[in-house]
């Protein structure tokens, strides 16, 4: 641990140079690139915790608008629907979710004047129980802090960003960690509380941060394909393969009606038009909801599904589920006008990276194996918040009065294994390629003329 | 000069990811169904107490169905007040089931082809005017006017 004490002292007094200059490097890109992303890894951790409880929370929340007491009948789906247009005659019905058991009520997502809402109906009685405006969904609000920071795409891209950058932090963490001399486990695998505040403080960051290195990689690696940029990229690109997800699943379009346009009814007041000749609306109609949600029992659909209600004349109903566990993932389309099946996709039916992919969700969201899923996943989170705040403290109580603190800056092009490291993951997480450029460029544009800028970044 | 080559390189590997998008024949990689398609014949115009024939062609795989497991025709006045039998529909070859069927009254009716092939099942259902609408029935296609007509306008 000399050499690590010797790197602590270079920073705080006089730069020496150092004959390890690798580890300097890397020292100083772990140094940043903690600095920078660790508020936003805590912020993801911070609203991961929570989420990974959203069934639970939710089901506590609005145990009013879920829970129905089971009678002999139901109601059909048409009349379920009918109570809705009555109440929102305006609306604009987008989704229907009958409930996945007998004390579920059903629910109908409607969008009217730019709000989506959710009905929340009593299958038994066909009156609603309640609704909810998707705006007011607390469980959501995490949901989009955790994806996009409530920033829309430029949130996404920071939050992919911020989870490229995590991989980066953690293969240089490892790095910096490696045991150079073998003197037993004390300061590597567990932390040594009796040697001083400095070793103590040195030691609540690599220590743990070791432990939960291989935690966090997972979380990451298995976030990334829903993400917004890398992820659809990824998902296309195994899609294309066919060892992915089927289309239209993640990436790709649903499959058409399979009837001519020519063959299909009018609906004369949607032209806006009585006079619309009364031939017109000859032709086919669309299947009722009944007989979709008779399609999805017959077919045996995972219960929970969702049933999407075609918006345009050459749609399909989409059914769609993904319950906690991967293996009862379920999405199908079904023809409007004939009611036949046009794709069946189940678990069995992904690509091998598509299987190993939903399982990584499932085990992401911490639904695959329960409760013992959820308490890992946020041991993890909790780790990664204390890891996150001891580098951040680790790095103020060293830090000099004047100056970041950062290692000296070698010229990075020297250190070819390093070089290529960069540059593998820059063709791996093109966003973290191009956030190097940019701070290449920053470097070389700006820090490097400005003396006091220079100093003071250490660069 | 090795610092323009690393950017050039992540440049187009960014590129090439961004250009990349899901092909038209994915779903070809995958499990396919292989649904039944229909097109249904009736005259134009339907006069009362005329026989006429309804005709449903079928297809499945791209080619003219024979031999289906079953094709069944029924149908119904919207109203309620008639209502025919489901009735099996005669094949007359190249994929072509039909049926004769004369309606005694006027007005809105349906016809809903069950038909089933292969693990294929549909029931499409085709709407259809037997010589002149009544009043009543004019009404409620007006009634539904007023409904549709407010969802249409949040389409966009």
């Amino acid at each position: 641990m000399k050499k690590e004490m010797k790197n602590v002292s270079s920073v705080q007094g006089s730069i020496k140079p150092g004959n390890n200059s690798a580890y300097k490097t890397i020292w100083r890109w772990h140094f940043y690139a903690g600095i920078i992303f660790a508020p936003i890894l805590v912020l993801l951790a911070v609203t991961g915790s929570i989420y990974l409880f959203k069934a639970e929370i939710e089901e506590f929340m609005y145990k009013d608008y879920y829970e129905v007491v089971p009678q002999a009948v139901k109601v059909s789906v048409s009349e379920q629907l009918e109570e809705v247009k009555k109440l929102h005659p305006d609306a604009l019905i987008t989704k229907y979710r009958p409930g996945e058991n007998e004390e579920r009520s059903s629910e109908v997502t409607l969008i009217e004047n730019y709000e989506i809402l959710t009905i929340f109906l009593d299958p038994y009685t066909g009156e609603s129980m309640g609704e909810l405006n998707s705006d007011d969904r607390v469980m959501d609000k995490i949901e989009e802090i955790h994806g996009e920071l409530m920033a829309g795409t430029l949130g996404d891209r920071i939050v992919e960003l911020a989870a490229c950058w995590a991989i980066v932090l953690i293969v240089t963490g490892v790095y910096l960690w490696l045991p150079r001399k073998k003197k037993g486990f004390s300061g590597i695998l567990f932390p040594r509380l009796t040697k001083g505040r400095t070793i103590l403080r040195r030691d609540l960051h690599v220590v743990p941060a070791f432990w939960v290195a291989g935690g966090l990689l997972f979380l990451v690696l298995t976030g990334l394909p829903w993400s917004g940029f890398w992820g659809t990229n990824f998902q296309t690109l195994i899609t294309n393969s066919g060892e992915g997800y089927p289309p239209s699943i993640w990436v790709g379009d649903s499959p058409n009606s399979t009837v001519q346009t020519k063959d299909i009814a009018e609906v004369p007041w949607a032209a806006e038009n009585l006079d619309v000749p009364l031939s017109d609306i000859q032709g086919l109609v669309p299947l009722s909801l009944d007989k979709v949600v008779g399609i999805a029992e017959q077919e045996g659909i995972y219960p929970g599904y969702t049933v999407y209600i075609p918006q345009e004349k050459v749609g399909v109903y989409t059914l769609s589920v993904f319950p906690p566990k991967a293996q009862d993932e379920a999405t199908m389309h079904i023809d409007q006008y004939t009611g036949a099946v046009l794709a069946d996709y189940r678990y069995d039916n992904y690509g091998i990276i598509g299987k190993v992919v939903a399982w990584g969700i499932t085990l992401h969201k911490g639904t695959q194996f329960g409760l013992p899923n959820q308490l890992l996943s946020l041991i993890i989170c909790l780790s990664v918040i204390f890891v996150a705040i001891s580098g951040i403290y680790l790095w103020w109580k060293r830090k000099p009065q004047k100056g970041m603190g950062a290692p000296v800056a070698p010229a990075l092009f020297k250190k070819k294994p390093f070089l290529f490291l960069i540059i593998g993951l820059g063709i791996l997480f093109p966003l973290v390629g191009l956030s190097i450029l940019l701070v290449w460029l920053m470097d070389w544009v700006i820090i490097q003329r400005i003396p006091a800028l220079k100093k003071w970044l250490n660069a | 000069m090795r610092k323009v080559n690393v950017l050039l390189l992540i440049l187009t590997s960014t590129l090439l990811l961004c250009a990349c998008s899901v092909r038209s024949d994915a779903s070809e990689l995958y499990k396919q169904e292989t649904p039944l398609k229909v097109e249904i014949n009736m005259p134009e115009s339907i006069d009362a107490d005329r026989e006429i024939t309804v005709q449903a062609i079928l297809t499945q795989e791209g080619k003219k169905l024979e031999r289906a497991n079953f094709v069944h025709f029924e149908f119904w006045k919207k109203d309620g007040s008639v209502r025919y039998p489901m009735k099996e529909a005669q094949e007359v070859g190249e994929g072509v089931y039909q049926i004769a069927v004369n309606f005694k009254s006027e007005g809105l009716y349906y016809l809903e082809v069950h038909a089933g092939n292969n693990r294929s099942l549909i029931n499409p259902r085709q709407q259809f005017i037997v010589g002149d609408l009544s009043e009543i029935e004019l009404d409620a296609l007006k009634q539904g006017t007023k409904k549709d007509e407010g969802m249409h306008n949040h389409h966009h």
